[in-house]
């Protein structure tokens, strides 16, 4: 159990700030559920999984969220509103770090009217309101990986490709996979370590490859993802509102994540995409507060923010 | 075989045919992506630390090794030399695989090894040791500026700053990963 009041503080005051920064922007905070009968299928996500008793009928499964998205999706559909939400999520993992927390609390915040690059200027105001003030550094994916990988993943569009990259920079030998997962090993080899840790940065434009709700622009997707000393804590997207777009993808990624063997796979909802019908132009971002917290007080590790770290209850 | 996701720090591993110890393991995510783990692996053979970041499915072979018992002879500038306790066969590491050890033990201490097909790959320092202080720079009496602590010399040959209380043949306690003093230790 931590104890320490000036982080138990700290972390209240920055709820305050993000409330006061979105309040006086005219955003509405929602409050949506943390449990829901479906999920948005997302195959490397894994979830924790309950059951509703109901002694007439049978039993069935519920899910804790790992993102309030899809709930807040089809309120912005409906009321046209700018909204936001702190949160908890949940993480099912086997993978437990520094920077990890299976039960961990998140920012959403949707701006009907924004893409991502307006996305850029809002969040930084809202870093500045928390207490981070210094430049956010900006480039592409593949500028980054030009410059720290030496090459430039978008002219290496096939998996044999971005698999001869890898090995001529010495990674592997590995067995078949995907573009994504050769392309993840790279980035996690060269260019994320070398990432400025002194001032956030922001990579925009990720590969198409890489399988998401944001919108198609050619090579890249409409989404950025901000690090702030070496952690990933936000994602942003210039939110998909095509409906056959969206039942696209989520016909993919559930096709992907039924072969899953190992874990529950969640049921998902084949209407979610009329229900996101109308949606106009919007912006997402979502932010880990905990990391956001890490980045404030300057804190390496993620237990040192949580009262009941989910690691000691595990042992 | 095991998965990449299930190597720890202190795990011996064949990477491209030559052995790794792992010294520090990270699991990284990224934002949407299969699992990943960052290991930093260090070389017996040749003293190189490698960083190697894998898929947490990925296939890893571990190799078995043992641990056994080494007294530390000496060292000859290039290598340091070891025997066996138990057979007396003696055993050569590059002074490169452990740098600075030379500093931290002591000739004809006996050290937990582990081997992997005769080669020693670590040698397991305890993380505090007591050490004899065979050179001592008299304290200026008055000098607050340096904080109170002065330099001296351990039997080792490591040279470290401590109280300015501490005398020539007196033992003290040192933090072996950091080489800071710990305490005097009397008797």
């Amino acid at each position: 159990m931590n104890t320490d009041i000036e982080t138990i503080k700290a972390r209240s005051a920055m709820y305050r700030a993000i409330r006061d920064f979105f309040d006086n922007r005219g955003y509405l905070e929602l409050e949506t559920p943390s449990l829901s009968s479906t999920l948005i299928p997302e195959p490397t996500i894994e979830c924790f999984e309950t059951a509703f008793i109901n002694p007439y009928r049978a039993q069935k499964s519920f899910y804790l969220i790992p993102s309030p998205e899809l709930f807040m999706k089809p309120f912005i559909a409906a009321t046209g509103r700018s909204v936001y939400q702190i949160c908890k999520c949940f993480r099912n993992s086997e993978q437990l770090g520094f920077e990890h927390n299976p039960e961990f609390t998140m920012l959403e915040y949707y701006t009907v009217g924004y893409d991502e690059k307006d996305s850029i200027g809002l969040t930084k105001d809202l870093l500045s309101a928390v207490g981070i003030k210094q430049e956010i550094e900006t480039m592409t994916m593949d500028q980054a990986f030009q410059d720290l990988a030496g090459f430039s993943f978008l002219e290496c569009q096939k998996p044999s490709q971005i698999r001869q990259k890898a090995y001529e920079k010495g990674l592997g030998p590995f067995g078949p996979e995907s573009w994504e997962d050769t392309f993840n090993r790279i980035f996690l080899t060269f260019v994320e370590p070398c990432l400025s840790k002194d001032h956030p940065v922001i990579l925009t434009d990720y590969p198409r490859q890489i399988e998401c709700l944001a919108k198609n622009d050619g090579l890249v997707k409409r989404r950025w993802e901000m690090y702030i000393g070496g952690i990933e804590v936000a994602n942003c997207y210039d939110e998909l509102t095509d409906v056959e777009q969206i039942r696209d993808v989520y016909e993919r990624e559930t096709a992907i994540l039924s072969q899953r063997l190992d874990t529950p796979i969640p049921d998902t909802d084949p209407d979610f995409a009329t229900k996101l019908q109308g949606m106009k132009p919007c912006s997402g971002v979502a932010m880990g507060l905990d990391r956001l917290l890490m980045a404030i007080l300057d804190k390496k590790d993620i237990k040192d923010l949580i009262l009941f770290p989910f690691s000691d209850m595990l042992t | 075989m095991i998965k990449a996701g299930q190597i720890d720090k202190g795990m011996a591993l064949l990477i491209k045919g030559a052995p790794f110890v792992c010294i520090d393991r990270e699991f990284v995510n990224p934002g949407k992506g299969s699992a990943f783990v960052r290991l930093k692996l260090k070389s017996p053979t040749t003293g190189q630390v490698l960083q190697e970041t894998m898929k947490s499915q990925d296939n890893a072979e571990e190799i078995t090794v043992e641990d056994l018992d080494f007294q530390y002879t000496f060292n000859d500038g290039e290598n340091f030399h070891f025997m066996n306790t138990e057979s007396f066969e003696e055993n050569e590491v590059p002074m490169t695989s452990f740098p600075d050890y030379q500093l931290i033990m002591k000739e004809g201490e006996t050290f937990r090894c582990t081997v992997w097909e005769g080669k020693i790959l670590d040698v397991q320092v305890p993380s505090k040791v007591v050490y004899t202080v065979t050179e001592a720079e008299d304290a200026i009496k008055g000098d607050t500026v340096t904080g109170a602590t002065k330099f001296v010399t351990l039997e080792t040959g490591l040279k470290l700053r401590v109280p300015i209380f501490i005398k020539q043949g007196e033992k003290i306690r040192v933090n072996t990963e950091t080489k800071e003093y710990l305490e005097r230790v009397n008797g």
